[in-house]
């Protein structure tokens, strides 16, 4: 064979994919479902069974990639980026209403905005747990809010990081109730935890599954959650809707979003996939195991949590400000 | 003691089950493959393989993990040592002696010697897991930022044994690379420094393309010119293992290595890398020739290399006696143990006897059947060099590349690595030394964080550091030894440093 | 000469620190400039203290350069599979890259230059993409 025969070969065999591309039904080759983390965090262990189990229902496979960086912002610019054609999607938390409201206070050109996401599904969602160690004085978030508004500053907390989901949680109750506290930010949820046991920080405001098996060992109490209803796993812990803190509302939420632009019927085809994968027997297991609650929403339901969310979180933002500019 | 022996027992009754083994075959099968390549280092490889582990049992899905884990920290030296690429971060030590010793055709005794000095520390400090857990576990939690901010400062001492030319130079590139480490998301404040509009450089530069970038690729683009190429070494099978000199003078570095990786792994934080370093400080303060770290000695292979796997079961130590993830790689095995609705915490260890016993266990079994793995490979290995140059740059090339680049799928990170392996090639045709560059990467983001977390604890008062007992100690030792050293320098007379400079000037010695 | 590159690098960062306006904070209360200011500070006089006890190093010319063509050619196919990484994808830059290696930089004759391309594109991406499950980027022929 000569050199340019091959060449010609190479040309057509590139070519040929190409042409078999064009007008297929939705969807007809492997999507993409990017979680913004590092496998093993929160997003990476939900959309790993969310993929498997929509996998079985839009028969294509579904793969995770884990586009990580500067807490998520990396990889949800990257969803919102991208194609709308529903073959890249995005397993976003919280974090995606905080990080472009953080952006704006510091003036910086945002790296993403909530409207470019069409919201699919949610699809768990745990309220904040405030946690003390066991050999505290405070027996009752009463107790806690009581001496943190005699000791201002004084009581200190771990975060996992600055404007990070544990922060925000902690700034809503403080705002809601009018005590200050001093914030310590680390650089994660775990690092947050080690603190705490460690006795480098008072408090700590965490999501259930991480602190369950600390409590059941006796080594953290409960004070009380950020969530509209008591945990079911915790139903002697109160809400601080309860104790008269309506305001102090807190998820850490998972939720499957499609860039903005997606054409409706593969968001339609998307959302009928996620309701038929949240009832997968393997999924609800996987779920099960890692102790998270599904809280399923779609549609109106879903855009209104969503928003509610995050005018919270916005407002938080704005509340705590430039860190620096207040001392 | 004796209940403990008959729970190793049980944990043996486990390991040695054939499937467990089987499992822990693979683990340390792919975790040796991943440690080889560049870059991909055990925290890369576990990540990139957890979701494969979804399928199994929990007791096989960790005991495999583990052995990714291991084999990842064994295979790591074997590109540092052939090729001067870091396998991954800790191994950057590794690097500096054992490239200099392959390159005199010792390239086989160091690959030897990092095999069973990593035995030797995976052993005995899997003994110190067993027997110390609990008690040292509550001592690693009351390590919080003041304690940090003391140990990293003794970290930054270490520089001053890292080089062998010019005190000054050290200096400027460990200022520089502390520099480095400035860049992303500043923690405490939310702002974004040095970032250039660029989100990917919001979490920093990664230690991985760094390290590939100033020891890999800079060696690449210095040697792929020669007008003659690099002489392929033939290494004979007589060579291939260490002479008994080389054994008598690593013997003791694998020693001490073992021991002070295992304490430093045990903190919480990225420890196992910082152990390498400290280690190849200490034993170059120990040596009787000092003069011969940089050139191919032994010592300067084997204690980094004990201490860094020796510090990955000291990571494990806050993990499975508290449930609390004490670094990002112990983090992710946690979230292993989730999956698998093991909820990992305080009581694990009473509650779940044959997976903790066996996974204890199963290290043991793991780290013989490494030294196994590996020991024959180092003669595979080896014979990587004797491909010819043009075939093989391009080789390590487009291994570097996917492997860094598969760590956080980002583009940006290969760029990373191509500027600083342009950075490294300048740098060494100026005399200067790379390796502080990465200490300086690796510490600042931690050794800001941790003082500006501890003066936010104590609301700006300095004293912090000298009210807590352990801070206090580690702030004491770091002034004895820079006091030392002063009295030393002072004194002159047995500075190696004035010898060599002496030396080279051509004069004679004193 | 190396001395006063690192100079004008701090300096650079200094300039940098008052453009953003990163707060320096004080002493008690550090602020996300302190700590680079204060290494950009130490990288100042460490470039000064080169220069100034530097004279009789080597100079930038006397290190040999020889290589450079090598170097810089090395430089040009990096640069090229990573930004062509995630356009071409994966398996298609790689190839590519080391073609021009191996037939450009290093003049060896086609058949090599072919199966070795070839062979380590297809090579690397089974043993990532398809045995570790690592995703490695597809370009726009789905390769």
């Amino acid at each position: 064979m000569t050199r340019r025969r091959v060449l010609a070969a190479a040309a057509l065999a590139l070519a040929l994919p190409l042409v078999a591309v064009a007008q297929e039904p939705y969807p007809s080759r492997p999507i993409t479902l990017v979680a913004p983390f590092p496998p093993g965090g929160v997003a990476d262990l939900t959309a790993r069974p969310v993929a498997a189990a929509m996998e079985k229902v839009l028969k294509n496979p579904v793969a995770v990639v884990n586009k990580t960086g500067a807490a998520g912002a990396v990889g949800m610019q990257f969803v919102a980026a991208s194609k709308p054609d529903g073959y890249t999607l995005l397993l976003a938390l919280s974090s995606i209403s905080i990080i472009p409201e953080a952006d704006k206070i510091f003036g910086r050109p945002p790296a993403f905005t909530v409207d470019q996401f069409a919201p699919i599904a949610l699809i768990s969602a745990d309220p904040t747990i405030l946690v003390v160690r066991a050999e505290s004085p405070w027996k009752t978030a009463r107790e806690f809010l009581d001496d943190a508004g005699k000791r201002s500053g004084q009581i200190s907390y771990s975060s996992s990081g600055i404007y990070g989901t544990l922060h925000m949680a902690m700034e809503l109750l403080s705002h809601a109730a009018g005590v200050k506290l001093r914030h310590i930010p680390t650089p994660g949820a775990g690092p947050a935890l080690t603190a705490l046991l460690g006795g480098h920080v008072d408090a700590l405001a965490s999501g259930p599954a991480v602190i369950l098996p600390q409590i059941k060992a006796g080594k953290l109490r409960a004070l009380a959650g950020w969530g509209d209803k008591r945990v079911a796993a915790l139903p002697e812990v109160p809400t601080f809707k309860e104790l008269g803190y309506p305001d102090a509302e807190f998820y850490i939420w998972a939720g499957l979003f499609a860039p903005k632009g997606t054409p409706e019927p593969v968001l339609a085809k998307l959302r009928d996939a996620t309701r038929a994968a949240v009832g997968d027997a393997d999924f609800r297991s996987a779920m099960d195991k890692m102790e998270t609650p599904i809280a399923f929403k779609q549609g109106e339901d879903f855009q209104r949590f969503f928003d509610a969310d995050a005018r919270r979180l916005a407002e938080g933002v704005r509340k705590v400000g430039r860190v620096e500019d207040k001392k | 003691m004796l209940e403990t022996l008959g729970n190793l027992g049980l944990g043996f009754s486990v390991a040695l089950s054939p499937p467990i083994l089987f499992y822990a075959f693979v683990g340390c099968l792919v975790g040796t493959l991943v440690g080889v390549l560049p870059g991909v280092g055990p925290l890369a490889g576990i990540s990139l393989l957890l979701p494969a582990t979804f399928g199994l049992d929990a007791t096989r899905a960790i005991v495999m993990l583990a052995g990714i884990y291991y084999g990842a920290m064994y295979g790591g030296s074997t590109t540092s040592i052939l090729m001067r690429i870091p396998g991954e971060a800790a191994s950057v030590m590794t690097c500096i002696d054992g490239y200099a010793m392959a390159r005199k055709g010792r390239g086989g005794a160091a690959l030897a010697i990092a095999a069973v000095g990593s035995f030797v520390a995976g052993t005995v400090s899997v003994v110190g897991l067993m027997v110390l857990a609990p008690p040292l576990a509550a001592f690693a939690l009351r390590f919080g930022p003041p304690e940090y901010v003391a140990l990293l400062l003794l970290g930054l001492l270490v520089l001053a044994y890292m080089s062998s030319g010019s005190m000054v130079k050290s200096l400027a590139m460990a200022a520089f690379g502390l520099l480095l480490g400035m860049v992303g998301i500043d923690q405490m404040s939310g702002y974004f420094r040095f970032a250039y509009g660029v989100v990917e450089l919001g979490d920093g530069l990664g230690v991985v393309p760094v390290a590939v970038g100033l020891f890999g690729v800079a060696e690449i683009l210095a040697t792929a010119g020669q007008p003659a190429p690099p002489s392929v070494i033939k290494p004979k099978l007589r060579e291939l293992l260490p002479s008994r000199q080389e054994w008598r003078e690593s013997a003791a570095p694998i020693g001490r290595g073992t021991v002070l990786g295992f304490l430093i792994g045990i903190l919480p934080g990225s420890a196992h890398i910082i152990s390498s370093f400290v280690s190849y400080a200490v034993e170059k303060r120990l040596s009787k020739h000092p003069e011969q770290f940089g050139q191919g000695a032994v010592a300067g292979v084997a204690g980094p290399e004990s201490a860094n796997n020796s510090a990955t079961s000291g990571a494990m130590v806050p993990m499975l006696a508290l449930g609390v993830p004490s670094g990002p790689i112990p983090a992710v095995m946690l979230a292993a143990l989730m999956v698998h609705g093991v909820s990992p915490g305080p009581l694990l260890i009473q509650q779940q006897p044959a997976l903790f016993w066996g996974f204890i266990a199963s290290m043991y079994v793991g780290n013989v059947m490494l030294l196994i793995l590996n020991l024959p490979l180092v003669g595979l290995f080896v014979n990587i060099l004797r491909v010819p140059y043009p075939y093989l740059y391009p080789a390590i090339l487009v291994f570097s590349i996917l492997g860094v680049y598969a760590v956080n799928g980002s583009v940006v990170d290969v760029w990373i690595m191509v500027i600083m392996g342009v950075l490294g090639w300048l740098l060494r045709k100026l005399d200067f030394e790379t390796a502080p560059i990465v200490l300086g990467v690796v510490l600042a983001p931690m050794i800001e964080l941790s003082l500006r977390q501890s003066l936010a604890m104590s609301d700006g008062h300095y004293g912090i550091f000298v009210q807590r007992p352990i801070s206090a100690v580690l702030l004491a030792v770091g002034l004895t030894l820079v006091l030392l050293n002063l009295y030393s320098f002072a004194r002159r007379r047995s500075d190696w440093r004035t010898r060599i400079a002496l030396a080279e000037k051509g004069e004679e010695s004193p | 000469m190396s001395g006063v590159a690192l100079a004008l690098l701090a300096v650079a960062v200094l300039e940098e620190c008052w453009r953003l306006r990163l707060p320096l904070g004080t002493l008690a209360n550090p602020g996300p400039a302190y700590m680079p200011a204060l290494l950009a500070a130490a990288l100042l006089v460490s470039g000064v203290l080169i220069v100034a006890l530097g004279r009789d190093a080597a100079t930038l010319g006397a290190a040999g350069w020889a290589e450079w063509r090598h170097t810089a050619a090395i430089l040009g196919a990096c640069a090229f599979v990573a930004f062509a990484l995630e356009r071409l994808g994966y398996r298609l830059t790689m190839a590519l890259a080391c073609a021009f290696l191996l037939s450009v930089v290093e003049r060896k004759g086609l058949v090599p230059t072919v199966l070795f391309a070839a062979g380590m594109a297809a090579g690397t991406h089974y043993l990532f993409d398809t045995v570790l499950r690592v995703q490695l980027p597809r370009g726009l022929f789905g390769f």
